[in-house]
C-alpha cells in the first residue's frame, strides 16, 4: 500500500465511527447506504477499512439502534440509527476531533514544502 | 461474491456463531454486495482489503458484535507466545548452567583475588572490584563468566516475566455469547 494511502487509512480508522454516526444522523441507513454517503463526500473505504465490524462494535456498545425494513424494492435490510448514547458520543467525538484538527492544523498549516510532480 | 459470503458463513459456523445471527449477517452482506455490484462498485471498495481474507473479516465482524471473543491478529498471537517461551527457556537454561557452574566442581572464575593463606576455591566469587590492594591476584584474560551468566539470566528472566504479564494484559477479554 502506498504511503499516502496507508496514512489515510490510519487517519480514517480513528474517526470512522464518528463518520458513521454522522451519516446515520442524517437518516437511518443500511451498510451499503452508509458507504455511499461516505463516498459521496469523498471518503472512500481504503486499505483495511470495512464498516461492518465497526457497525458491530457500535451496536454492541449501544451507540446505535437497529431495525429491519424493506429497502427500495429490495430485500429487508438492517437499518442503523444513532441511539441517544450514540448522539452524545457523536457530539463529544466531533468536539474532540475539532480540537485535534485545529492543533494539527496549527502545526502543519505553515509548512510550505511541496512535492515536485 | 456469493463465494465470499459462503466463506464468511463457514467461518461463523466454525466459530460457533448462532445460526440466526450468522444468517442475518450473511443476508445483509449478500444484499449489500449485490447492490454494490449492480451500481458498478467493486467489492474491494465496499470491504477494503478484507475482500481478500473472508475468514478474518467474518471473525472480526462477529467479534466486534460481541458474538464471539474479539479475534486478535491470529498470526501474531500464535507467534508471540512461542518467541516468549523460547526466550524464557533460554534464560532458564542459562540460569541453571550458571548456578551449576558456581555450585559444583572447581571454581572456573578466571579472575581470582585471594590472600596467600586462603584456599583457592574460597576466593572464586570475589569480583575484581573488591580486590585488596595487597592481595595476591591470580588473573587471566577471561572474565568471571559464571557470575556474568547468572546475572544476565536473572535479568532476562525478569524481563521475560514482565513480557508475559504484559502479554496477558493485552489479550482481549472473552465476550459473552449473545
Amino acid at each position: 500500500m502506498a504511503l499516502g494511502s496507508q496514512r489515510r487509512t490510519e487517519l480514517l480508522r480513528g474517526v470512522l465511527d464518528l463518520c458513521l454516526l454522522a451519516v446515520m444522523e442524517e437518516g437511518p441507513a443500511y451498510g451499503y447506504e452508509m458507504t455511499k454517503r461516505l463516498r459521496d463526500r469523498g471518503l472512500a473505504i481504503v486499505g483495511e477499512g470495512s464498516i461492518y465490524p465497526l457497525l458491530g462494535r457500535l451496536e454492541r456498545d449501544g451507540l446505535v439502534e437497529t431495525y429491519r425494513a424493506a429497502s427500495n424494492g429490495g430485500p429487508p435490510r438492517k437499518y442503523y440509527r444513532p441511539s441517544s448514547a450514540g448522539r452524545l458520543a457523536l457530539a463529544l467525538g466531533v468536539s474532540e476531533w475539532r480540537v485535534a484538527r485545529d492543533a494539527v492544523d496549527a502545526v502543519l498549516a505553515p509548512v510550505k514544502v511541496e512535492v515536485a510532480s | 461474491m456469493s463465494d465470499f459470503v459462503e466463506q464468511c458463513r463457514r467461518e461463523w459456523r466454525r466459530l460457533g456463531v448462532p445460526d440466526r445471527l450468522a444468517e442475518e449477517m450473511a443476508a445483509d452482506l449478500a444484499s449489500d454486495l449485490k447492490e454494490a455490484e449492480a451500481e458498478g462498485v467493486s467489492a474491494e471498495e465496499l470491504l477494503g482489503s478484507s475482500v481478500f481474507d473472508p475468514s478474518s473479516f467474518a471473525a472480526s465482524w462477529a467479534g466486534e458484535r460481541g458474538i464471539i471473543p474479539v479475534p486478535p491478529n491470529r498470526r501474531k498471537a500464535r507467534r508471540r507466545p512461542l518467541v516468549l517461551a523460547a526466550f524464557t527457556g533460554l534464560a532458564a537454561i542459562t540460569l541453571i548452567i550458571a548456578a551449576l557452574l558456581l555450585l559444583t566442581g572447581e571454581p572456573k572464575v578466571s579472575l581470582v583475588a585471594s590472600r596467600a593463606a586462603r584456599p583457592h576455591f574460597q576466593a572464586a566469587p570475589v569480583p575484581p572490584t573488591v580486590i585488596p590492594p595487597n592481595g595476591q591476584v591470580h588473573a587471566s584474560a577471561a572474565a568471571p563468566v559464571e557470575w556474568i551468566l547468572l546475572f544476565l539470566a536473572i535479568v532476562a528472566l525478569g524481563f521475560a516475566a514482565w513480557l508475559w504479564s504484559s502479554w496477558g494484559r493485552s489479550r482481549p477479554p472473552v465476550a459473552p455469547a449473545q
